[in-house]
């Protein structure tokens, strides 16, 4: 079972969509990401670099077809990382569900 | 910890990691190329199997197997369709191959029931009209195949 663990740095909304995506992946195109999540070339780079710096992401830039692609994905520290963030997202609505029923 | 994460914040925020797993969800797939592939070399192995050359049938069977086994490997789990991702095996889940491997066995036996029938009936070229009619199931079927795979995998998930 992962521990629950809240993630400053994955919770902001739009890295959180990343981290997202990239968890249920192996690897995953920028392109891809990119096009999900409606991101600008910029904006998406920004966030992967910072992802990047925690050492949540690793990027690769592999050759095919004769175009240079580039490609994502959760290093073990990031998918460890996601996992507890998610617990710990669970914890919080799981410790309100009484309330919020109670309050229904 | 968390700074003052509301329930309502905490669930919007598994929403948008659920949204996530569901988009790679939808890239579970075998490629059409496969389907399409498999159905014409099943219908031309019916078909040679109708020349009643038990050394070509014999070799056209192994080499219609060599071909599968060198090419599904490749694609038969599921996880990549889509060139620009890879599917998690935690996702996809481990059946897929199993399943696609599965239904080709049921396949194979399928054939053979119905050109068994299409032979007592009188008709020519058996092999060749059963092998048509799986053809048409494995490229009709397939894809209904892996879609009910990612119904379970979202149904999973939910």
């Amino acid at each position: 079972m992962t521990a629950a663990r809240f993630d400053e740095l994955i919770h902001p909304s739009t890295r959180l969509s990343i981290v997202a995506l990239l968890a249920a992946a192996d690897w995953v195109d920028f392109a891809f990401v990119r096009d999900q999540l409606g991101l600008s070339d910029s904006a998406l780079s920004k966030q992967l670099s910072t992802l990047e710096q925690a050492g949540y992401v690793h990027i690769e830039r592999p050759v095919s077809d004769h175009r240079r692609r580039v490609q994502a994905r959760l290093t073990p520290e990031g998918r460890a990382a996601f996992n507890g963030h998610v617990a710990a997202l669970r914890a919080i609505v799981g410790s309100a569900e009484p309330e919020l029923l109670g309050g229904a | 910890m968390e700074r003052n994460v509301t329930p309502l914040e905490a669930r919007a925020a598994l929403d948008t990691v659920e949204r996530g797993r569901l988009r790679i969800i939808e890239e579970i797939d075998l490629p059409a190329w496969y389907w399409w592939g498999l159905a014409l070399g099943w219908i031309a192995l019916g078909f040679i199997t109708d020349l009643q050359h038990a050394w070509l049938t014999a070799g056209a069977t192994l080499l219609f197997g060599a071909v599968h086994a060198s090419v599904a490997p490749r694609v038969i789990d599921g996880r990549r369709r889509s060139r620009h991702l890879r599917v998690s095996a935690d996702v996809a889940g481990h059946h897929i191959a199993r399943l696609v491997l599965g239904g080709i066995i049921a396949l194979a036996v399928v054939t053979i029931a119905v050109s068994l029938a299409v032979n007592a009936d009188g008709a020519g070229h058996p092999v060749t009209i059963a092998s048509c009619f799986v053809a048409v199931i494995i490229v009709l079927g397939g894809p209904q195949l892996l879609a009910t795979v990612r119904r379970r995998a979202r149904a999973a998930s939910a």
